[in-house]
């Protein structure tokens, strides 16, 4: 299980906005990359989980296990995606946040017991029926990254999201979200511009 | 990827332009080709001059125009004064606050109801006359004033200033979301200008081209309009929509062709109107802009602010009682001149018309109903396609979309559905209800598109993004995640599209071929009726359908996410 860039290159009115890029990710592997602001981060990570808009150009590939992501619709490329806004659906409840992302073919039953499973180990039990717009920043940091590995992704892509946490909060999110990744065993890129980031794993400079 | 979604997704706006573009093409000409005396339908088959001839000889020509400009020029101009000058001096204080709540009801009032609700009050034996009276009057009976339906069209102009304004505050308001009212004013008055000099020469010029093509549907609507003159405008002669109007309905078959000249001469008008009105702005434009930054800091207008409240009670003023005296007029039995309430009460007339109402009632909602869904669909399907393309190439299409948009607005009705009507006569398919829902789509789509989409577009595509992410599916995504996160705007431009159907007048009368009677219709056609109890019932029944929509539009999404903070606004 590995994620792949191959020779990537993405363009805006023919102006590319870094030098090609090629990477391997191995699974269990957080690798970062890193640059300042405005240097086409984001637009990277657009082009890997599929949402790209239209106003780009995209060359080279992209390989998930092996298979290129290119003609795959977002939906379906089983990639996964954290911002450092946390994106919580507002009109539902903190347990329904995290059903959705539960794959279908799952009973009621077993979501449920599944949601709180996971809403205990990180600390949340109870958090159910709360909603989003109550609980505080890290809290909701934690609950949009447990929603984005209930969806069972195959890689998982890291924007920024810990530069709006303050910094004792960031710390402790950082080891959070590195610990999760490593026990899911996936393939992970994170972008940022903060050197204290990086997980070890490694770096490429944009 | 996108490209198929792109693919699915064009058919919504070609499917809303065709639609537009037939009804628009076969209607304008429908009416241009009679007007020259070309109806086959009737045996004309002959071209010539004579229609538009004994249209321009006709005895009342000259007085029916005059009543028809001064009317309906007077209302848009005062209209588009008192909402620039409203928002200018009154923007962010209590008046203005009060007004913003109760500017979406007002809108919701259907003008035939409406109208016959002013009428109740202003006229010499109205509601105002009889608080006043004997005492402070001395009428011991009506005074013999042609308040109502005055020769100058005076009343009609009033009734539309009342309606028009709101709407037009309303789009100035759309657009000064984007705008950054306080930083503006901040900076403004930083440099010394006073706040009406900041919206004068800084915030009205940033929004004035939003607001550039609703003020041109007023003016067609004001140059055009049926059922307010009617109710409330001159009659011997009348506007020249509703001479216009006559002739269509004659029972001379001949006198169609007429009507059909008429329904031209109306479109130039409005055209050549709207045309001046461009020149005028460009100008204002070059004057004013040298203005702006002469530096000059003062100004008397900016001691006005007073007025401009005042303006705003008398809107919710005149609003209010006109819906007062329909409800008071509805459960009245004996109400003799100058009491000032009635003498007997009673239900009587709520009871005698509920089976009259019933089937005008089902209609009306079933029409409405379907034509907002449709309009809904459409809108959303158009707004949705527009995030599959580049930016670039959207630009584009988007400014000829919101033209496209507008075209039934700026096109008088009565211009074009007669035309729609021969056409569909000729086609066999004159008198469906599907052609009449159709038809209502037409009038209902621009509304509901210019009331969803800047909402619908600010809406943050990450969160469907990270939804089909999640979910595996962009269409459950939409469903569950987008639509209900804009559900307080997606029942609001239901609200609206629902009483602009509702409202409906002339397509009606001709697309329904008189098979199909709405509560709007029959208000109308019981308008001139003598008994006020009668008419105020069945003004109110006109009201209520979109009053509750409203309702349901403001409160059932305070209900479904009243435990979801973020929701609330």
């Amino acid at each position: 299980m590995t994620l792949q860039l191959n020779e990537i290159k993405i363009s805006h009115d023919n102006q590319p906005l870094f030098d090609s890029l090629s990477i391997i990710i191995k699974k269990g592997e957080i690798a970062t990359v890193m640059g300042p602001s405005g240097c086409g981060k984001s637009t990277l990570l657009a082009a890997i989980c599929g949402s790209l808009s239209q106003d780009f150009q995209l060359s080279g590939d992209i390989l998930l296990e092996g298979n290129s992501l290119i003609q795959v619709p977002m939906e379906l490329r089983k990639v996964g995606i954290l911002f450092q806004d946390d994106f919580l659906f507002p009109h539902m409840d903190i347990g329904s946040n995290l059903a959705f992302a539960i794959p279908q073919g799952v009973p009621a039953k077993e979501r449920k017991l599944k949601i709180n499973k996971v809403l205990e180990k990180a600390g949340l039990k109870g958090f159910y029926k709360r909603d989003p717009a109550t609980l505080s920043g890290g809290q909701r940091a934690r609950i949009s990254l447990l929603r984005s590995l209930l969806a069972e992704p195959k890689a998982l892509l890291l924007d920024e999201p810990f530069s709006k946490l303050d910094k004792a909060l960031k710390e402790q999110m950082r080891s959070y979200v590195f610990e999760q990744v490593r026990e899911m065993n996936i393939p992970a890129l994170l972008v940022t511009h903060d050197p204290d980031d990086n997980a070890g794993d490694q770096v490429v400079n944009l | 990827m996108i490209n198929r979604r792109e693919n699915r997704l064009g058919y919504f706006p070609r499917i809303m332009i065709w639609l537009f573009s037939l009804f628009i093409f076969f209607g304008l000409a429908g009416t241009w080709l009679p007007s020259f005396g070309y109806l086959p339908i009737i045996g004309n088959t002959e071209f010539s001059f004579k229609p538009w001839h004994d249209f321009l000889t006709y005895p009342g020509f000259l007085n029916s125009l005059k009543s028809t400009l001064i009317s309906g020029l007077g209302a848009s101009l005062t209209a588009l004064t008192l909402a620039i000058g409203v928002v200018s001096l009154s923007y962010g204080n209590r008046a203005w606050s009060l007004f913003e709540k109760f500017l979406a009801p007002i809108l919701s009032i259907p003008h035939a109801g409406f109208a016959i609700g002013l009428a109740f009050l202003i006229s010499p034996s109205g509601w105002i006359f009889r608080f006043i009276s004997p005492e402070l009057s001395g009428f011991v009976n009506p005074p013999d004033w042609a308040i109502i339906k005055d020769g100058f069209g005076l009343s009609l102009m009033f009734c539309m200033i009342l309606k028009e304004t709101p709407f037009l505050l309303l789009m100035i308001m759309g657009s000064l979301s984007r705008i950054d009212i306080q930083g503006t004013l901040a900076v403004g008055r930083s440099l010394g200008y006073n706040k009406f000099q900041v919206w004068f020469k800084v915030i009205v010029p940033q929004f004035f081209p939003d607001i550039r093509l609703p003020f041109y549907a007023v003016i067609a609507y004001s140059l055009s309009v049926v059922d307010l003159a009617v109710i409330i405008g001159p009659t011997a002669p009348p506007t020249l929509p509703v001479l216009i109007l006559q002739w269509f309905n004659d029972p001379d078959i001949a006198m169609r062709l007429t009507g059909a000249a008429g329904a031209c001469f109306l479109l130039i008008l409005v055209v050549l109107i709207i045309s001046l009105m461009f020149l005028l702005e460009k100008a204002t434009v070059v004057i004013l802009s040298k203005k702006a930054v002469d530096g000059k800091r003062k100004s008397i207008l900016s001691h006005i602010t007073r007025v401009s409240d005042l303006t705003i009670f008398s809107f919710l003023f005149f609003t209010i009682m006109a819906l007062a005296v329909l409800v008071v007029w509805s459960f009245t039995w004996r109400w003799r001149f100058p009491d000032v309430f009635p003498e007997s009460w009673s239900l009587l007339f709520w009871q005698k018309s509920f089976m009259k109402v019933k089937d005008p009632m089902l209609i009306t909602f079933v029409t409405a109903f379907v034509s907002t869904i449709i309009s809904l669909i459409l809108t959303i399907g158009c707004l949705e396609y527009e995030l599959t393309i580049p930016k670039e190439k959207l630009t584009n299409d988007l400014s000829r979309l919101i033209w496209f948009l507008y075209l039934p607005l700026l096109i008088p009705q009565i211009a074009f559905i007669f035309g729609v009507q021969i056409i569909l006569t000729i086609l066999g398919l004159d008198g469906l209800w599907i052609t009449l829902a159709l038809s209502h789509l037409i009038f209902v789509q621009p509304y509901v598109f210019l009331t969803l989409s800047s909402i619908y577009r600010n809406f943050d595509i990450q969160y469907t993004n990270i939804g089909a992410i999640l979910c595996g599916s962009y269409l459950k995504a939409f469903i569950f995640i987008k639509l209900p996160m804009l559900m307080r705007p997606v029942l609001f431009a239901f609200a609206v599209g629902f009483s602009v159907s509702v409202a409906q007048y002339i397509p009606t009368v001709f697309i329904g071929a008189g098979r199909f009677a709405t509560i709007t219709t029959e208000a109308v056609n019981i308008a001139g009726g003598s008994d006020r109890r009668v008419v105020a019932v069945y003004a109110l029944y006109q009201l209520l359908l979109p009053m509750t929509l409203y309702l349901l539009a403001i409160f059932a999404p305070k209900i479904a996410f009243r435990n979801r903070k973020k929701m609330q606004v």
